[in-house]
């Protein structure tokens, strides 16, 4: 950890931050001031949904919509949070450690006294402040305009909109622990990139089949976005507790490889 | 010892790489290292920087090996990339202030004294200088902190002459105050100015290390000497130097430390233009080459 280095991280890498936690939380926002429409159509939008096969609701997230929470879930952390968040994690996690290398920069930030372990850990923290950013302004957007811009009584559980981003950003600790890893490793910033968005799109991919199709649905226990199921968060239907383990010792693991990787290995700087 | 490597050897994948180089550099010294590139002096300073760990042999920086106890060891050095690679959106002050946070000195007096004395200003984003001004802003976080060693690849590339100028009035600054310095270059006239010594790397090994003035002597010097007479030109290609014709009216003389002869056989001609031809790194080694070879 540099302080001087963290901050000159965070102002460069600020208006992504903030550019992803706005459009995060305008999405929720949005979706948020549309939820009295549906509460007040509940029945038909219910008759509705049972119309679509089952997989398929279930693979996005539909199965209900009679909270706020699986409102929520459906239209947003069910396939747009984790598309826009997947992005984030893998971009900037390459950005952070192979594109410096890969450009030359690293030559600069290991040129002084301070060591690779504190300039890796010092990324890392900056992944880590850009998550916890983008997930705070997201839950501020859902919060403020459920508690201030809609009028509705109760269906809001706000434990349960706490946890959804919770978990969301574990399950993001945990893509972008490995995308870091895979950014330590490698001295082409492209390479990286395909391979840490390879991989990601692939476990993406795996849950989603795995709702789809009932016959192989074992094959979501080789992918961390199993653990995150946002609609059944809402229902109080998951283990918290236990997704949040194994996803943060996955990000935290990962992180711990791409100190020791990035300590020992040869640098074309 | 300021600097040591003792048999470094770093082969890589494709047969290239370097192979038991050794230098020293000592208190005080401004030694050149001088090869043409791809031959591995970039591989050299990585080791040295601490960026890479040898196959074979050992880098030290005051005694501390640059491998294992790379970051004391860099505690120690100014380092200028070979290639500057600044971090995107910055301006060159908020550069110098990360760069300063990291070496962990702040001399504010000895940054604003550099900026004064390379004329550039702070304040534009990194992004839209030239080259040149980006090498500035290089060279100002190399010297800022006050290094006791000064590591620098191909440190003029990209400066105008004058600009150039004022680096090696720089480097002959701090020189005179006992700093140490490296310097790889692939042009001998950037090294001849300020090094004391010089190695010479060609293919990842060492040819030669020698103090700057043998290898002055060493270095040929070539003159194409254009006459008004082509009966002239014919006797003068019939005199003692090494001569060849080069056109009608002139004549290239090569010469190697024999300056008095040139001179006294040319007063006997009307001479209607001298021109200095240098030589090339890539002559110089194929000189060396060619007395090591006539010695074995």
């Amino acid at each position: 950890m540099n302080m001087s280095f963290y901050t000159q991280m965070m102002r460069i890498n600020l208006k992504m931050f903030l550019g992803f936690g706005l459009g995060s939380a305008i999405y929720v926002t949005l979706m948020t001031l549309m939820f009295p429409l549906l509460n007040d159509n509940m029945e038909e939008f219910d008759k509705m949904i049972e119309l679509f096969p089952e997989p398929l609701l279930r693979a996005l997230g539909l199965e209900s919509l009679s909270s706020y929470g699986q409102f929520i879930s459906a239209e947003y952390y069910g396939l747009f949070y984790l598309i826009i968040l997947g992005i984030f994690s893998v971009m900037s996690a390459i950005q952070l450690i192979a594109r410096l290398v890969d450009r030359g920069s690293m030559a600069y930030l290991l040129s002084t006294r301070v060591s690779r372990t504190q300039i890796i850990a010092t990324q890392i923290l900056v992944f880590v402040s850009g998550l916890v950013l983008i997930h705070l302004m997201t839950f501020a957007g859902g919060y403020i305009a459920a508690e201030f811009l809609v009028d509705i009584e109760s269906n809001i559980a706000f434990d349960q909109f706490f946890y959804i981003n919770f978990v969301g950003f574990l399950l993001f600790f945990a893509v972008g622990g490995y995308s870091l890893l895979i950014s330590a490793l490698f001295n082409d910033e492209r390479n990286a990139f395909a391979l840490a968005g390879g991989i990601t799109f692939l476990f993406y991919g795996m849950d989603m089949i795995g709702k789809l199709v009932t016959d192989i649905d074992w094959i979501r226990n080789f992918t961390p976005f199993s653990l995150y199921e946002p609609g059944r968060i809402a229902n109080d239907e998951v283990d918290i507790l236990m997704s949040s383990i194994i996803l943060g010792s996955i990000g935290v693991i990962a992180c711990v490889l791409t100190l020791l990787i990035f300590k020992k290995r040869n640098l074309p700087l | 010892m300021m600097i040591e490597i003792k048999d470094l050897t770093q082969e890589f994948s494709n047969g290239k790489g370097i192979f038991d180089v050794t230098f020293d550099v000592e208190d005080g010294e401004v030694f050149g290292f001088l090869g043409p590139n791809g031959s591995g002096k970039s591989t050299t300073i990585r080791h040295l920087m601490g960026y890479m760990k040898a196959q074979k042999g050992y880098a030290k920086i005051k005694g501390l090996d640059a491998w294992h106890q790379q970051s004391s060891a860099r505690s120690h050095l100014g380092y200028l990339p070979g290639e500057i690679a600044f971090l995107d959106g910055m301006t060159g002050h908020q550069f110098l202030n990360m760069m300063a946070g990291l070496q962990g000195v702040h001399d504010k007096a000895r940054r604003a004294d550099l900026i004064d004395k390379l004329q550039f200003d702070p304040k534009e984003s990194i992004r839209k200088m030239s080259k040149g001004t980006k090498q500035k802003v290089g060279i100002v976080a190399t010297f800022m902190h006050d290094p006791d060693i000064y590591i620098l690849d191909e440190p003029t590339s990209g400066l105008d002459p004058l600009m150039q100028n004022l680096f090696i009035d720089l480097v002959m600054e701090e020189k005179a105050r006992g700093k140490t310095f490296l310097m790889s270059s692939h042009s001998f006239a950037e090294i001849e100015r300020t090094c004391d010594r010089a190695a010479i790397i060609r293919n990842g090994r060492i040819v030669a290390t020698e103090n700057i003035h043998e290898l002055q002597s060493m270095q040929r010097k070539a003159f194409n000497v254009t006459l008004t007479d082509k009966k002239e030109v014919a006797s003068l290609l019939e005199s003692e130097m090494k001569t060849e014709k080069v056109d009608e009216l002139t004549v290239k003389i090569e010469l190697q430390g024999n300056y008095d002869v040139f001179i006294n056989t040319l007063s006997g001609y009307h001479v209607k233009n001298i021109s200095a031809d240098d030589q090339s790194l890539e002559e110089i080694f194929m000189d060396y080459y060619s007395k090591e070879e006539v010695q074995s």
